[in-house]
């Protein structure tokens, strides 16, 4: 019998932007995560005070997954930002400060949230078609006939997550690692429509950064005793491949609903074991060099098959078994009878490898479209950040093959973009006003509100007491050393702007980001060879940040545009 | 412990449910968030979910929400509609209650306790609104209203085609009180896009949109982590599974559909399988194998490419399947299954168990079969050739969390509810008494012969006389008020006046502000008014008089006056008793419409106002004031931020207007909503009302109420 609970009523809180709780508790989540921004971001140091696993990241999933949040409106905010990395792997910091930023500028404003959210949306579609648009001057179009942009895309990803603890000679070998196992999956053979690989990332704990290194193909891990035992039969020939899903482990698979009734001294492991070395037979008829298996191989059958010069390794794993079986194109064998040869596969050649402490199967396939990441690294905490940094990496390098394009990071798009919107808001409201949701005044007042969140975000990179400037000619984002003197010839002082595209000495004048400069003029677009000139440029991905914008500005409204808050306490 | 059942406590219950609905009611509403102790979140502006989720404990707060998630049940919308109606008209009820008191009990209260006589008195008009919900409500939807309504159906041919326009109105306002205003006008093109894409023709509307209803959970995907503005419509089914095999295919594919495993079982339940050798053991093992292998062997034969399973297939079949190149997915729901039967127009399936003799299987064609990868998530994506009226189409929903997303499920899913409303006829039927203008033959009359020294007249001319006397008499007056009091039962000269002659108005329409608050402060006070108006018979007389004379006074304060005497008339204890009544029958046929904005409200308002003053009984009478100031509420609360013209007084003085003089109404607001969901609320919020009022005591019992009754149903016996 069900228990019946009477259940509490709920409690409703309304204007919950206004309570009191969210008023001390959004600053200070805007404050985690302001501080983790950028290269120079600061770490966090997440343990539970009972003792076990220790987390230091200044990375936002592995940041907010972690923390619990009570209030359900930074709920709303932090799973929004989860669901976003979850797609896009990248821009989870970016996308939660200018949410939060967005929200405190909203309700500073003295406006109803009706026209706030009314007009925030219509920057947000000035915004997102100035982005996609031909003549976007801060996004730069991916010329796949070199490595340079991808490299730099790759390093500026690396760059920007200091827990990783990396060098700058890491860094660079590193983004190298991860550019050449991402090449590596892209099919040689170029049809309508590709099908990229994968790349798997193998931990290698205790070693040395630089130690780390890519190879085509697969590395299956396994003892050194088995290591050994095989490693005499290798041939340094291609292979013929059997993989198995089904079971060979030799227990009595199912037998229907009915029962069975069996005779004394019938023993139905017998019979399957029979089954299993006929299945053996027919392999070593067949020539089968190696046979792989998702479940347990039965010991009789594996002994049985190392006599006949078989390698064969089980327990690979549901995770494996895709990659496995596109890399040696064989099909997963479900049955115990006869096998059909169609479904044999083959590899190039299989060798054994020793890296640190670890022994390898390595099996090379006739066409690569699988790599194993080699990752080192001496500490474990600086190991999983590692991971994730290089998991980011190779699906923004897999985004942007989709989207050929980057923007220029460093806070330059953001800058850009808040001069691109005063521009439109101040001298062609008209192009922007689409029904009669808010008036021209009313926009030009969200709009400094807008432009003031995105310019406090590229203002959040700057940890160091600098000063955060812009120019007003191709409004890109430079950064200035603190305590510079009153008098300054700005020129000297900087050196690059933030993507690391324009150099000061180039006859630019400045502004404070903090005064209220309102350009005359759009901001004009990078010139061509000054984007591919230098070898240093620091970019972002074009799909996750471009998606992180909109993401923010649809959850900022969302947040705006509640009234009440009904929490359930049963 | 007991608590008496009063308005009082009712109207407090109900306030506090407006209070929270009516922030997030109509285009400006806002949104509310929902969490649950587990970590779920949900945005919602649907009322109903809004009320569940608050888990109200107060007995009758739960007795309206049931009452409103029974309404949903039906109809889907109207949720925060529902609570502000009945508190306006527990407020209503509420304010004049010391004054109804003598009018309505007065006969029966003196013996008992003040709560009992309350209670009688609420008795007594709970009845009177029970009898106007069964019997006059439809009458004023098809006599009165009827000639206002749209239709979402184009007008230029005969046949019923859906206006594209009308329908994006329609779903537009529709979307306006249910999602965010960030998003509405997306979500409701999407839906628009939608229905236009998903209709085969226009014939058997009904189905398509019972359909979509019944099928819609596997219609759609959401995705949460994308921009709204992703959002988009597939062409095809999209199935929440991935394959279990792919095999790539051109060209149409054959495709079967089962819903058990392919090779035969072992042993079967209830058999018992004896095993003498392990030969056996082996021999029946193959056999199930080549048994398996055949049946994948025919089916390649009939060059079928997928195979449909709503159970997982052992691994024997997968592996057969992928050798003769068909791809399978396992695990579909029932419903799944079922959907896929209707629109291919596929027979049910056959027992599993049949499966090992050939030709049972049933085949259908898919135009493409493959993999759609949606945030790393894998579904199938079935290009699904129709044989019916519903050409497959999948909405992908987008969201950046997936409380937003589920919000836009169930909004589209409400709309789609709607819709299927919409596209139904209803059926009226009510009686018609003959106290309506319309009606001819009167028995009335005779009645009033008898009491009144009238010539004998027909009903509609009858008036005119009367007026006469009025004129005429203007020095007699005393004599013309004995008139006036016999027969302020069923008319009132004033009426005749308002309703038909359009001279008394040329002066409404450049009237300012400040003459429309006026207006509506004497509208709000007149029910108050009614009876503190019965001593000074004469002074009011004066005023309605006073109109006769001189029709060019301004129109809207009289139009109260009128109403204050059609309430003291009311009032008048006479009856009559015998009365012969018409039963009609009608129907709101399927796709009635009006303009968004209060414009049903106000139009109810304006037609009761003038039912009122030609009611006979005197709980009609109060019945209908009070349902037709009720009404008023929803309008004043949309248009509560408006200002200008756009404000509550001005369109509520332009509307009537409009009405008076015969022209059409000029909404301020474009969008439609649909008639029949509005006449199911209206009935809805009566039954409700009814419900509330004829409770006089809520008893808190520990058990289960369910055993009460089983107790109950003994003690009978």
């Amino acid at each position: 019998m069900s228990r019946f609970e009477a259940k509490k009523p709920s409690v409703c809180e309304s204007d919950p932007l206004k309570s009191e709780r969210v008023r001390a508790t959004l600053p200070v989540l805007k404050g985690i995560v302001t501080s983790c921004y950028g290269p120079s971001g600061r770490l966090k140091h997440l343990h539970n005070n009972v003792g076990g696993h220790v987390c230091t990241t200044s990375q936002s999933s592995a940041l907010l997954g972690r923390l619990s949040v009570t209030h359900p409106v930074l709920k709303i905010l932090t799973t929004s930002m989860q669901n976003l990395v979850s797609c896009f792997s990248d821009c989870g910091l970016f996308m939660t400060i200018l949410c939060c930023n967005l929200i405190e500028n909203g309700q500073a404003l003295d406006l109803a949230p009706t026209t706030v959210i009314e007009s925030n949306k219509l920057l947000l579609r000035l915004c997102t078609t100035y982005l996609k648009s031909e003549v976007c001057g801060c996004r730069i179009p991916v010329d796949f006939s070199s490595t340079q942009i991808l490299l730099c895309l790759v390093r500026s990803i690396l760059t920007s997550k200091p827990a990783c603890m990396l060098t700058r000679k890491e860094v660079d070998h590193i983004s190298a690692l991860v550019l050449r196992a991402f090449l590596l999956t892209i099919p040689e053979k170029a049809e309508d429509s590709i099908i990229l690989g994968k790349s798997i990332i193998v931990p290698l704990k205790g070693q040395r950064v630089l130690d780390s290194t890519v190879l085509p193909g697969m590395l299956i891990e396994m003892p050194e005793v088995q290591l050994l035992r095989t490693s005499a039969i290798t041939s340094s020939s291609a292979l013929k491949v059997a993989l198995f899903c089904v079971s060979l482990s030799g227990d009595v698979s199912d037998t229907g609903e009915g029962t069975l009734a069996v005779s004394y001294g019938v023993c139905l492991e017998r019979a399957v074991l029979d089954q299993l070395l006929d299945l053996g037979r027919q392999l070593v008829r067949d020539h089968v060099g190696l046979v792989m298996c998702q479940k347990v191989i039965h010991p009789s059958l594996k002994q049985f098959l190392s006599r006949h010069h078989v390698i064969a390794i089980d327990r690979l794993g549901v995770a494996l078994m895709e990659p496995l079986s596109k890399m040696t194109g064989s099909q997963p064998i479900g049955s115990l009878g006869s096998v059909s040869l169609s479904s044999y596969g083959s590899v190039k050649d299989l060798c054994s490898a020793t890296f640190g402490s670890k022994h390898f199967f390595h099996l090379i396939p006739n066409e690569v479209t699988v790599s194993s990441l080699l990752l080192c690294s001496r500490s474990d905490a600086a190991w999983e950040e590692l991971k994730l940094t290089c998991q980011t990496a190779l699906h923004v390098l897999q985004l942007t093959v989709k989207d050929p394009f980057v923007f220029l990071g460093g806070g330059c798009t953001e800058t850009h973009l808040a001069a691109y919107i005063r521009h439109k808001t101040l001298h062609e409201p008209g192009s922007v006003l689409k029904g009669d949701g808010c008036s021209q005044t009313e926009l030009q007042l969200t709009a400094e509100a807008f432009c003031r969140a995105l310019e406090s975000l590229a203002g959040s990179l700057e940890h160091d007491g600098g000063e955060i400037l812009t120019d007003r000619k191709y409004g890109h984002c430079w950064s200035a050393q603190s305590h510079s003197p009153a008098a300054v010839n700005w020129p000297d002082l900087l050196s690059r702007c933030g993507c690391g595209s324009l150099s000061s000495q180039e006859q630019l004048s400045w502004s404070c980001l903090k005064s209220s400069y309102h350009p005359s003029m759009p901001p004009a677009c990078l010139p061509q060879e000054a984007a591919y000139s230098s070898s240093d440029l620091t970019l972002d991905c074009f799909t996750a940040k471009l998606n992180g914008l909109q993401v923010a500005v649809e959850t900022a409204n969302l947040i705006l545009d509640l009234a009440y808050v009904i929490e359930d306490t049963n | 412990m007991a608590a008496a059942g009063s308005v009082k406590a009712a109207l407090q219950v109900a306030e506090v449910l407006e209070s929270i609905v009516s922030k997030c009611v109509g285009p400006g509403g806002q949104q509310v968030l929902c969490t649950k102790s587990t970590g779920e979140v949900l945005l919602s502006r649907d009322g109903g979910r809004l009320l569940q989720a608050l888990h109200v404990e107060h007995p009758i707060a739960r007795l309206v929400v049931e009452c409103v998630s029974s309404h949903l049940k039906k109809t889907g919308d109207g949720a925060k509609t529902f609570i502000i109606m009945l508190c306006h008209l527990l407020r209503e009820l509420d304010a004049p209650t010391d004054q109804k008191k003598d009018c309505l009990a007065a006969g029966n209260t003196q013996a008992h306790g003040q709560h009992w006589k309350n209670c009688c008195q609420w008795k007594c008009i709970s009845r009177a609104l029970v009898t106007f919900q069964a019997q006059i409500l439809d009458s004023f939807m098809d006599q009165c209203l009827s000639r206002h309504f749209l239709s979402i159906f184009s007008s230029s041919t005969k046949e019923k085609i859906l206006c594209r326009s009308s329908i994006e109105l329609l779903l537009d306002a529709y979307f306006s009180g249910r999602v965010g205003k960030n998003n509405h006008t997306f979500i409701s093109q999407l839906m628009c896009d939608y229905l236009f894409k998903c209709m085969a023709c226009n014939d058997g509307i009904e189905d398509f949109f019972e359909m979509v209803d019944i099928y819609f959970v596997e219609l759609n995907v959401g995705v949460a982590g994308f921009p709204v503005s992703d959002s988009r419509i597939v062409a095809g089914l999209v199935l929440h599974r991935d394959f279990s095999v792919y095999c790539p295919a051109d060209g149409d594919i054959r495709t079967v559909t089962v819903s058990g495993t392919i090779p035969p079982p072992f042993s079967t339940s209830g058999s018992e399988f004896v095993l003498h050798s392990e030969a056996q053991f082996q021999a029946s093992q193959f056999w199930i194998m080549e048994k398996t292998k055949t049946i994948m062997k025919y089916l390649q034969s009939q060059n079928v490419k997928l195979l449909l399973s709503s159970v997982k297939q052992p691994d024997l079949v997968i592996y057969y399947a992928e050798l003769n190149g068909i791809s399978v997915v396992e695990y579909l729901s029932s419903e799944e299954i079922s959907l896929i039967q209707r629109i291919t127009g596929l027979s049910p399936d056959v027992p599993p168990q049949s499966y090992s003799q050939h030709e049972i299987f049933n085949i259908a064609l898919v135009r493409f079969c493959k993999p759609l990868i949606l945030k790393s998530k894998r579904y199938v994506h079935l290009g699904l050739i129709s044989t019916c009226l519903f050409i497959p189409h999948c909405l992908v929903l987008c969201g950046p969390v997936q409380g937003l997303v589920e919000q836009h499920e169930n909004a589209l899913h409400g709309a789609f509810k709607m819709l299927r409303q919409l596209f139904k006829d209803h059926d009226l039927s009510y009686m018609a008494q003959s106290g309506h203008p319309n009606s001819t033959s009167s028995p009335l009359i005779d009645k009033s012969k008898e009491s009144d020294p009238l010539p004998e007249v027909g009903n509609n001319s009858m008036r005119r006389p009367c007026e006469g006397t009025v004129v005429k008499d203007k020095d007699g007056l005393k004599s013309v008020q004995t008139h006036l009091i016999a027969h302020s039962n069923w008319e009132m000269p004033s009426i005749e006046l308002e309703t038909a002659s359009p001279c008394p108005t040329p002066k409404m329409t450049p009237r300012t502000t400040y003459q429309t608050d006026n207006t509506m402060k004497h509208l709000s006070q007149d029910n108050t008014r009614i009876i503190d108006y019965h001593e000074p018979l004469m002074e009011s007389k004066l005023t309605a008089n006073s109109t006769t004379e001189n029709p060019k006074i301004e129109m809207s304060p009289k139009n109260v006056q009128v109403t204050r005497n059609t309430g003291k008339g009311s009032i008048l204890p006479v009856s009559f008793k015998s009365r012969e009544s018409y039963y009609y029958s009608s129907s709101l046929s399927a796709g009635c419409v009006l303009p968004v904005g209060g414009n049903f409200e106000i139009l109810f308002h304006y037609y009761l106002l003038n039912y009122a003053k030609k009611c006979q009984q005197s709980e009609e009478t109060a019945v209908s004031m009070i349902l037709a100031n009720a009404l008023l509420g929803v309008p004043k609360i949309l248009y509560k931020y408006k200002k200008g013209s756009y404000s509550f007084p001005q369109i509520y003085v332009r509307t009537l207007y409009a009405l008076q003089t015969n022209r059409p109404i000029v909404s301020t607001q474009t969008g439609l909503e649909s008639v029949a969901g509005k006449y199911q609320l209206l009935s809805s919020v009566l039954q409700c009302l009814t419900k509330i009022l004829t409770i006089d005591l809520v008893i808190n019992i520990k058990r289960q109420p369910q055993i009460v009754y089983d107790e109950d149903s003994e003690d009978e016996l």
